[in-house]
């Protein structure tokens, strides 16, 4: 049911003349791409610094609310214009983007790093990160939020790198497991026949 | 001077054989690359811009420098073993490249100017990057002037930014 939808909505998205136009473009597709990919530097820079201060290995002579704090105006810049480059990305490609099994993973770990992020925020503008503030590692918690950040994100890079491979396109011959996990909803219907 | 036997030589190591049999583990690497490529883009740009005054204005630079230097290395070195095996995968392909001669123009570039000049530069930042008061501001006669030091920093983020293209343009080209 979800597949069948997101097939129609990434057919409708390709029906439009600009996103052949964006895939089709000699220099923009690979203008946005790259921006996409340089970003990556802003937004994972700041955020690499923000939490190697919350693991308690790096910056550790530094207060972590300025570090938390200060770091989140150029981190948040890095990641507008990531989520931009990524949205054009995705328009340019729709049909391929919604049947790849790697952005399905990509878009599962960026939610969960985002629920992540949401708690290491909530914490770390808590009126109890007084307490340990200047601490040069910080509280387990706040470590584990870290070192999960880190990790998702690594991910997150490793999965939108694997976008690029047709391993497990829907053209190729894979278990109907595979079909239904990429959402490749024709070859489904083929296959039950 | 012709280099073609350098990348004919690197297309016939067993590590070009290893490299060009599994798409999985060329898939880890490239990763590898990216990620090491975040660390040290994430350093570079939180020193200069801390430079250039833009972010944690309020804390001493050399504090700032002190802590992105080992992980600008540690980089450095990942950032080369994954690329070494990368370039082996598709060696004939880069022998004829010119994004792939460019970006190792500005990698060499790069390396040598973070050693040396943005270095020497950095430790003798003047007061103005230092915070009012600070027990660490250099005596007068032992600083740049300001626009020297932020200078080094606008210079140092193009290089790396031409690097980081040029790197990305490699596969389109």
């Amino acid at each position: 049911m979800l597949n069948e939808l997101l097939f129609r909505f990434a057919s409708w998205l390709d029906t439009f003349q600009s996103s052949t136009d964006l895939h089709e473009s000699l220099y923009m597709y690979s203008w946005v791409e790259s921006a996409h990919v340089l970003t990556l530097m802003l937004f994972l820079g700041m955020l690499l610094v923000i939490d190697l201060r919350l693991l308690g290995v790096a910056f550790r002579n530094i207060p972590a609310s300025k570090i938390v704090e200060r770091l989140d105006k150029p981190m948040m810049i890095g990641f507008i214009v990531m989520v931009i480059s990524g949205a054009l990305l995705f328009y340019a490609i729709p049909v391929r983007s919604t049947q790849s099994i790697w952005f399905r993973i990509k878009v599962v770990l960026l939610i969960a790093a985002g629920v992540n992020a949401f708690l290491i925020r909530k914490m770390t503008r808590s009126s109890a990160m007084k307490a340990w503030d200047n601490d040069p590692v910080p509280p387990k918690r706040i470590r584990v939020g870290a070192a999960l950040s880190l990790g998702l994100w690594t991910l997150v890079i490793g999965a939108g790198r694997s976008m690029a491979y047709d391993w497990w396109d829907c053209t190729k011959e894979l278990p109907y497991f595979m079909y239904w996990a990429a959402g490749c909803v024709n070859e489904m219907a083929a296959f039950e026949q | 001077m012709d280099v073609v036997f350098f990348f004919q030589w690197l297309d016939a190591s067993m590590l070009a054989e290893f490299s060009k049999s599994s798409s999985g583990i060329f898939a880890v690497v490239q990763t590898i690359h990216i990620a090491s490529m975040v660390v040290l883009g994430g350093m570079l740009l939180l020193g200069d811009l801390r430079m250039l005054n833009v972010v944690l204005s309020d804390v001493p630079s050399s504090l700032v420098i002190e802590n992105t230097k080992k992980w600008i290395y540690l980089a450095l070195v990942f950032i080369i073993l994954s690329g070494i095996y990368e370039a082996s995968a598709i060696a004939m392909k880069l022998a004829y490249n010119s994004f792939f001669f460019a970006k190792m123009a500005g990698l060499s570039m790069g390396i040598v100017f973070i050693l040396s000049l943005r270095s020497a530069v950095y430790r003798r930042a003047p007061g103005l990057v230092y915070p009012e008061g600070s027990s660490q501001t250099l005596s007068q006669s032992d600083t740049l002037r300001p626009w020297i030091v932020k200078l080094v920093a606008v210079t140092n983020l193009l290089i790396w930014f031409g690097v980081a293209s040029s790197g990305r343009w490699i596969g389109f080209s």
